[in-house]
């Protein structure tokens, strides 16, 4: 299984080499003997589900945090001497999931900044702006020739990661790591990068480790993978084609099918009614050109560009001003001006933006999970029936918590987007707004989100999902409703006949 | 991949990976976790006395404890109101100011004929005027909470002396002092009957009253909090209004107890606050903190000054003390948070 372990000559050959790593915080064991290698000119996928160590490896390789245990060479140097983690820092790039850009910075200092390793250098503003438009032209000519000085709080989320990721190629890495760099990302874009990495690895013999949830694109750009799994390598360094993708899903050990839906329908069943009313109602919603109507428990997915989704979005839960279309739902015209308007006429929403718009980091678990509920039945007072049903939620959704008033960072990103699903669940919204709920979680956690928004939509909530994989809207949605690039809608797809090609033509990305 | 395949690996998985039971915690664990650094604090200031009653024998007997008490119960009392201003992000500098300034408004009042009930009563409503104003700069013209109350702070700061032309005002209403000193339960005086009122009142506005949580969830990520619903500007503003009222509450029973105004009574009082509510456990960029914390904070910067002049050291070392003492408690609360 590991034709490379013990082997001196050719662990020379590895860029990194990282043999028995260990790490825990406090009485978790997060990493049990760890063994990672990468050599030059590969492309190395680096899977595992959502809280099997794989951030906690990558920031040990990286340097931000140092192992309890193991070796970890760079170059065949140790990087606990001065001259290996010198060579490390010299050598290695990261582009983290959680991005890290100076938003009061322009495009220009934030991709020429890195460069200068001492602060008494002048910076020099045309120098800056010529090797931020060369680093753009890399990924994106468009996004290129726009303006260098736009500060970095101006861009979307999505621009941002074009940015890093530009910066990381730009960097002259020998080895980069991108955690999850295509998150945010069309698949156009993503196609792009790869078409970068794979002429940096193959003329500049660059290494790139490569971790994502999606297997298409995994087998699109990697040669090798290696698997953690609980802390150790489940597969170490086997060529991708080896491996079927059932075989890759059983060694991350997630599981394709979600529990079934009676693991979540007893909750559902002993939550209160809160009325008769609150089990969804039809939503309408007109100025896009075509009559949109969704039915109670109906799943209305919206696609493309974020341009779009992100108004109709903004509208329906009353942030900020929308998309200028109008909306009917519950049988009357809606204009919500504020989300507490929209929460208290029982609309949910779960925001793409986990960190800031979803957790609130401070409070325990429990907090965070009957939040809503407070706000929807307007509670005066914290109830001891709360921790109750906190408790029973964890049981049901199978997330593994110590106790419901533990900070909701004791659990892995997956879970707390679970966690931030699992506040609308019991409390029967009419309708429930989702902004890529599954975006970067694993495969097994996928399955548990579907579940509960089918489960949801069984009980009536109205349903409308924004996300851009093409295939779970395809899987999941009564009916899609497609943006272009430009923001404006383009189609609207329903029934037996829509497939990846017309929801591709509709959008005008690639499938 | 074949659906049965995948139904194989999933029941496969399901054996292996049973999902453990959620532990449903108990109240005691619930009160060890939410009051780990209270506790900590609390311990440290009994080793601090015990340390001085072996330097001052004096420390220790129920007349220095009932100094104590008096003189840091306004102090508390001040802390607490900073505190929910701090656990929503923001910070309240005009404090100190706005406790000077509603001393001289009462003793005005007083002065002018009327009584200490009406005096008071206009103290308070100073209080929560200022408050008012903080509030609705802070929330609905979205100014910095910082400049905001560097803004009162100075002007309620001048309007402590403008009111009395700097002159300090004697009081003499013999029944004014009862405010501070009377008995309404008897055995307990009243100013440490107000801070366990208040210390409970608040305490179960933070744990069990929803619009508690919604304090910390504001400050802990105001963009969750509001799409969450939460109405993330009245809380802001009601916690502004809260903090001066309880300074100007601070002042009134201090003005009663030492029946005298001074335009710069306050003016120690703004960094001791915010001192006591970070060394109860509070962080300044919001989110945690408790009002057990901040009365702790409290007592053990007037342990320390009281400390000080016990053993007849320079009274100008008292800041030097307690820095060094903010210092300490912050790297405890840090150390303890990376350890989870």
């Amino acid at each position: 299984m590991d034709p490379n372990s013990g082997d001196q000559e050719t662990r020379q050959a590895f860029l990194l080499d990282a043999r028995g790593i260990t790490k825990s915080f406090g009485a978790t064991k997060v990493l049990r003997g760890m063994d990672f290698s990468v050599a030059p000119g590969e492309v190395h996928a680096f899977l595992g589900g959502n809280g099997a160590g794989k951030s906690t490896l990558l920031k040990i390789v990286a340097g931000i945090t140092g192992a309890d245990g193991g070796t970890l060479h760079y170059k065949g140097l140790d990087v606990q001497d001065a001259a290996g983690q010198h060579a490390r820092n010299q050598g290695l790039t990261v582009v983290h999931q959680e991005l890290a850009v100076i938003p009061h910075l322009s495009i220009a200092e934030n991709i020429d900044l890195p460069r200068y390793r001492r602060g008494y250098g002048l910076f020099n503003r045309a120098a800056a702006h010529r090797s931020a438009v060369e680093a753009l032209s890399l990924i994106d000519r468009e996004f290129a020739a726009q303006s260098t000085d736009r500060l970095v709080s101006t861009l979307s989320l999505h621009e941002r990661q074009m940015m890093e990721i530009a910066r990381a190629l730009k960097s002259g890495a020998e080895l980069l790591l991108l955690d999850e760099p295509t998150t945010n990302l069309t698949s156009e874009e993503a196609e792009r990068l790869f078409t970068v990495l794979r002429r940096l690895v193959a003329e500049a013999r660059i290494a790139v480790v490569f971790v994502s949830h999606r297997m298409k694109e995994i087998r699109q750009v990697a040669d090798v993978c290696t698997i953690i799994r609980d802390g150790q390598s489940a597969v170490h360094r086997r060529p991708l084609t080896d491996l079927t993708d059932a075989e890759i899903i059983e060694m991350m050990g997630q599981s394709m099918v979600a529990p079934d839906a009676t693991a979540t329908t007893p909750v559902l069943a002993a939550a209160p009614r809160p009325k008769a009313s609150a089990a969804g109602e039809a939503l309408a919603i007109r100025g896009y050109g075509f009559d949109i109507d969704v039915g109670p428990g109906q799943i209305l997915g919206l696609a493309g560009a974020p341009a779009g989704p992100q108004a109709l979005i903004d509208q329906l839960i009353g942030d900020r001003k929308g998309a200028g279309i109008d909306i009917i739902h519950g049988g009357r015209p809606r204009r919500y001006r504020t989300p507490r308007e929209a929460v208290r006429q029982g609309v949910g929403f779960v925001s793409g933006d986990r960190s800031n718009r979803g957790i609130i980091a401070t409070l325990p678990i429990i907090d965070n999970m009957v939040a809503s509920r407070r706000i929807a039945e307007r509670r005066t007072f914290v109830r001891g029936g709360e921790a109750r049903e906190a408790a029973g939620l964890l049981d049901a959704l199978r997330i593994k918590a110590r106790s419901v008033w533990d900070l909701p960072s004791t659990l892995s990103g997956g879970t707390q987007q679970k966690l931030i699903i699992a506040r609308w669940l019991n409390l029967r919204p009419q309708m429930l707004v989702l902004e890529e709920p599954t975006r970067g979680v694993d495969v097994g956690t996928k399955r548990d989100i579907y579940t509960l928004i089918r489960a949801m939509a069984l009980a009536g909530t109205t349903i409308v999902w924004w996300s851009t994989e093409q295939t779970e809207l395809l899987e999941l949605c009564d009916r899609i409703l497609a943006f272009g690039p430009d923001g404006r809608a383009t189609a609207l797809l329903s029934g037996v006949g829509i497939d990846e090609e017309k929801l591709a033509a509709a959008t005008g990305l690639a499938a | 991949m074949s659906q049965t395949e995948s139904q194989r690996v999933a029941a496969a998985d399901h054996k292996s990976e049973a999902p453990r039971p959620v532990a449903r915690a108990g109240a005691l664990t619930q009160i060890l976790s939410t009051y780990r650094s209270e506790i900590a604090i609390a311990a440290a200031i009994i080793v601090l006395e015990l340390a001085l009653g072996i330097f001052v024998p004096n420390a220790l007997t129920m007349g220095n404890f009932s100094d104590i008490a008096q003189a840091t119960a306004p102090l508390i009392i001040m802390a607490i109101g900073v505190l929910l201003v701090v656990i929503t992000g923001g910070i309240d500098l005009s404090v100190g100011s706005v406790f000077s300034l509603v001393g001289m408004v009462t003793g005005l009042v007083m002065d002018s004929g009327y009584s200490s009930t009406v005096g008071t009563i206009c103290g308070l409503l100073v209080g929560i005027l200022f408050g008012a104003v903080n509030g609705i700069l802070v929330t609905f013209v979205g100014l910095a909470p910082f400049v905001v109350t560097l803004i009162t702070y100075a002007v309620a700061g001048s309007l402590a002396f403008i009111v009395t032309d700097g002159h300090s005002l004697p009081i003499n209403d013999q029944g004014y002092w009862l405010l501070n000193g009377g008995h309404l339960i008897p055995g307990l005086p009243n100013f440490a009957l107000f801070c366990i009122i208040l210390l409970i009142v608040v305490e179960f506005l933070l744990r069990r009253v929803v619009f508690g949580r919604w304090i910390y969830a504001v400050g802990s990520s105001p963009g969750a909090a509001r799409l969450l619903g939460i109405p993330v500007h009245l809380v802001q503003f009601s916690v502004y209004v809260i903090s001066g009222l309880l300074a100007a509450f601070a002042s009134v029973l201090t003005v009663s107890y030492i029946s005298n105004a001074e335009g710069t009574a306050g003016e120690a009082m703004m960094l001791q606050a915010i001192a006591a509510v970070v060394i109860g456990g509070a962080s300044l960029f919001g989110g945690t903190g408790s009002a057990i914390g901040a009365l702790l904070g409290a007592l053990m910067i007037t342990v320390i000054q009281n400390g000080v002049n016990l053993i007849g050291i320079n009274s100008f070392w008292q800041g030097s003390v307690t820095g060094l003492v903010i210092l300490v408690a912050v790297l405890i609360d840090r150390v303890s948070k990376a350890r989870r």
